[in-house]
């Protein structure tokens, strides 16, 4: 009974696919845009990183309200392309493995400078909360002393980042320098993002909050460190790079990653983590990007990333287009109109985001939109996150039409162990 | 072209072609979810009604009526679909895990402002979800923290407003499966659910992400590493129920596979026989807040009980998924 169905569906499947085969790509050409856009990706996220290595050397040559300014303008800059490659970690391990060097969030940021008196300092769950490493050059770390009389990549990145398996000991990455550029945003609700002096580098006399030979120091080792951990991704998905290989070692496994990261971005992580959850807290500080009040953008780019692997198209930073055989043309091989109800939700999607980056961009920042009773905050934020959740479903929805069975995100088995997803 | 069809075609799981869900459906959620919300609405009822007769965190009967109205969140707490996240009502019952604090700060909080919402059960639900359900109403009752801070009417007026919250949360899931009852077991174009294999994905996802929440964040947060366990982690442990959530949960989930893999006897068995493994590995822990993860003995005995439960996660993933022609989809752990 079971195999005479089975053969049904085999010549169901045939006779459908034969009629519309023509137009069908091939999945390894899908599988080499989704590359091509990862490669095109990360280098412009290295690329802007770098343009925020310059403006922080200038900061720290020449401190004043100009290279500050021109500093945090380059670190915004920077995140639009990066927020966009988002969709490649939760498909890919190498790209979870290592993105929380990067973006780790959220952070207790006493860990790295100063605080503001109102900060909790060390806590049940972070003894470290308020280690201020940047006025400290010695310190206690889970029974060892620690050498920190110079603050150098590898004391960041080796010693100090996720120190004693807290992963809120973020002391590398985007948001640490955003912290370092902007400070705490301490309005809470009110207008206004982190508000640091630029004196904060002056040296000598003109410093302000102390120390601030060492917080130049700090600051330059993080920028280091994310342009050489960004210069690693990028050499990972160019030609014979290790995720490119990994992702094209069986066909169907990498379809499968290309929808695992769409879904897993979409619905667990900016949905749930990142936009719900600060809006249930209605706490100003629950959002991705706290200091700079960034977040609307960082969401917006999170949805425009979903959008550009499943259309296959992304537009570079200097405006060339990176473009080829999409997951949407595989779609539309076997359901059109399937790949029709996707590329609406994503657009549904993309607009409610759009509403929320427009609003916050005229005045009405994100951790404004967080506070307790502000119903068109709410809807703002609510917007993008049904946006998300709804696309979900029909991700998931063309996880079983193009029968990539047992989508597994989170510990990426099927890219560990692609025959326990197809045993 | 033919032949990707073909290919495709292979690598189908071997009952993929459409079953007939429609009785696993019904019986699920009139066996299993409906009776489930239907109690929880009545202990949440004598939790509120607790309160308002004795407001104080060593009163017996409030005590009892916390336990007994938790079990039976607990009971339900893998069905997170639908009515429960209508309005954040299930995180407004269950903030956990709180990896910031946000808990004792939004009680704090509440406190030191007397904040006036406690009076008006509306206001009251528009504060945040970390000083509202089961454990912010724990260290009301459990922590020594808040049994003395501030002043006794508000701390007795916030236990209230906690209580009838819970319970406000609990009737309106309950009132609200009686509709979301049919769209489960009679799905179409316009419902949430396509067709019954999405309506079965669905309670199969509960499933599987209940197991993983219990082995992984259950048992797994306080487990820490080898070096550095963190008992303190420990879901509710101010009041001792860490375990009894592992067991609890363990005892809804076998329910509900064994609903799922009603058609498939051995599929049930294997099932069956896990979880019987399982639970009867939490029942003889004997620890009740898992504080033993700090000793190596002790944490040998919770890796046991996890190990125990990664075997259910292996037979539902590898055996009844498959077999049902499912995936698990997305779930809201995915992501870090």
């Amino acid at each position: 009974m079971t195999r005479l169905f089975a053969a049904t569906s085999v010549l169901a499947l045939g006779i459908a696919s034969a009629a519309i085969a023509a137009d069908s790509p091939s999945k390894a050409d899908v599988l080499s845009t989704y590359s091509n856009i990862a490669e095109a990706n990360y280098d412009d996220s290295l690329i802007a990183a770098k343009s925020l290595q310059a403006a922080v050397n200038a900061l720290i040559t020449d401190p004043s309200d100009a290279t500050l300014n021109a500093a945090r303008a380059a670190w915004i800059a920077a995140r639009v392309p990066y927020q966009q490659t988002e969709v490649y970690r939760f498909g890919n391990a190498i790209v979870d493995d290592w993105e929380g060097k990067v973006n780790a969030w959220p952070l207790d940021e006493g860990l790295i400078d100063y605080v503001d008196s109102s900060y909790s300092g060390p806590t049940d769950e972070n003894e470290f909360a308020a280690l201020n490493v940047i006025a400290n050059p010695s310190f206690e770390l889970s029974g060892e002393t620690i050498d920190a009389a110079e603050i150098t990549p590898e004391l960041l990145g080796e010693t100090l980042h996720e120190a004693d398996g807290i992963e809120a000991n973020v002391a590398t990455g985007y948001h640490a320098i955003e912290f370092l550029l902007w400070g705490q945003d301490l309005n809470g609700h009110g207008t206004g993002a982190g508000n640091r002096p630029w004196s904060d580098y002056a040296q000598g006399d003109a410093c302000t909050g102390g120390n601030c030979d060492r917080r130049a120091q700090y600051l330059s080792a993080a920028t280091d460190l994310l342009v050489s951990d960004l210069e690693w991704m990028a050499a990972q998905w160019a030609e014979g790079g290790a995720a490119r290989v990994a992702l094209t070692a069986d066909e169907a496994a990498g379809v499968s990653a290309i929808l695992t990261g769409m879904g897993s971005l979409s619905y667990g992580e900016t949905a749930g983590e990142r936009m719900r959850l600060g809006l249930m807290l209605n706490d100003p500080e629950e959002e991705h990007s706290c200091f700079a009040d960034n977040t609307h953008n960082d969401h917006y780019y999170n949805g425009v990333g979903v959008q550009n692997v499943y259309l296959g198209t992304y537009t570079r930073i200097d405006g060339t287009p990176v473009d080829g055989a999409s997951l949407s043309d595989l779609v539309i091989a076997s359901d059109p109109s399937l790949d029709a109800e996707m590329k609406v939700k994503l657009a549904n999607t993309m607009q409610a985001l759009g509403v929320m980056k427009s609003t916050a961009e005229a005045g009405f920042a994100y951790d404004q939109m967080l506070e307790r009773g502000n119903e068109g905050g709410e809807l703002l934020i609510m917007g993008g996150v049904n946006g998300f959740i709804d696309q979900t479903k029909t991700i998931e929805r063309i996880v079983t039409t193009l029968q990539l069975d047992q989508i597994d995100f989170e510990g990426s088995d099927s890219l560990d162990n692609p025959d326990a997803v197809f045993q | 072209m033919r032949t990707l069809a073909l290919a495709l075609a292979l690598i189908l799981p071997l009952h993929a072609h459409a079953q007939n869900h429609g009785p696993i459906l019904t019986s699920t959620v009139e066996t299993h979810v409906l009776p489930g919300f239907a109690v929880l609405s009545q202990a949440t009822e004598a939790l509120t009604q607790a309160a308002q007769t004795d407001c104080s965190p060593g009163s017996a009967r409030l005590q009892a009526a916390y336990h007994t109205a938790f079990d039976s969140w607990i009971s339900v707490s893998h069905l997170r679909f639908g009515p429960t996240e209508v309005q954040d009502r299930a995180f407004s019952l269950a903030f956990w895990p709180d990896t910031k604090g946000f808990t004792p700060k939004a009680l704090s909080g509440l406190i030191a402002s007397e904040d006036a919402s406690v009076e008006t059960p509306a206001e009251f639900a528009e504060t945040s979800v970390a000083g509202r359900g089961f454990f912010a109403l724990e260290q009301m009752l459990f922590d020594p923290k808040f049994t003395d801070q501030g002043a006794a009417p508000y701390r007795c007026a916030l236990i209230q407003a906690i209580a009838t919250d819970i319970d406000n949360n609990a009737h309106a899931i309950d009132a609200d499966w009686a509709i979301y009852a049919i769209t489960l077991t009679r799905p179409g174009e316009s419902g949430p659910y396509r067709s019954e294999d999405e309506a079965m994905q669905e309670l199969y996802r509960a499933l599987t992400t209940g197991l993983e929440f219990t082995g992984d964040t259950r048992l797994g947060r306080p487990m820490g590493t080898f070096d550095r366990p963190r008992p303190n982690r420990a879901e509710a442990r101010r009041s001792d129920r860490s375990l009894r959530h592992v067991e609890l949960s363990l005892i809804a989930l076998r329910d509900l596979a064994a609903h799922l893999s009603a058609d498939y006897p051995g599929i049930a068995a294997d099932l069956d026989a896990a979880f019987a493994k399982a639970i009867a590995s939490a029942q003889s822990l004997d620890d009740p807040a898992l504080a033993g993860v700090a000793t190596p003995q002790g944490r040998f005995r919770v890796e046991a009980l996890q190990q125990s439960i990664n075997d259910i996660r292996a037979i539902a993933s590898a055996e009844l998924g498959p077999t049902l022609g499912i995936n698990a989809g997305f779930n809201s752990l995915d992501g870090d």
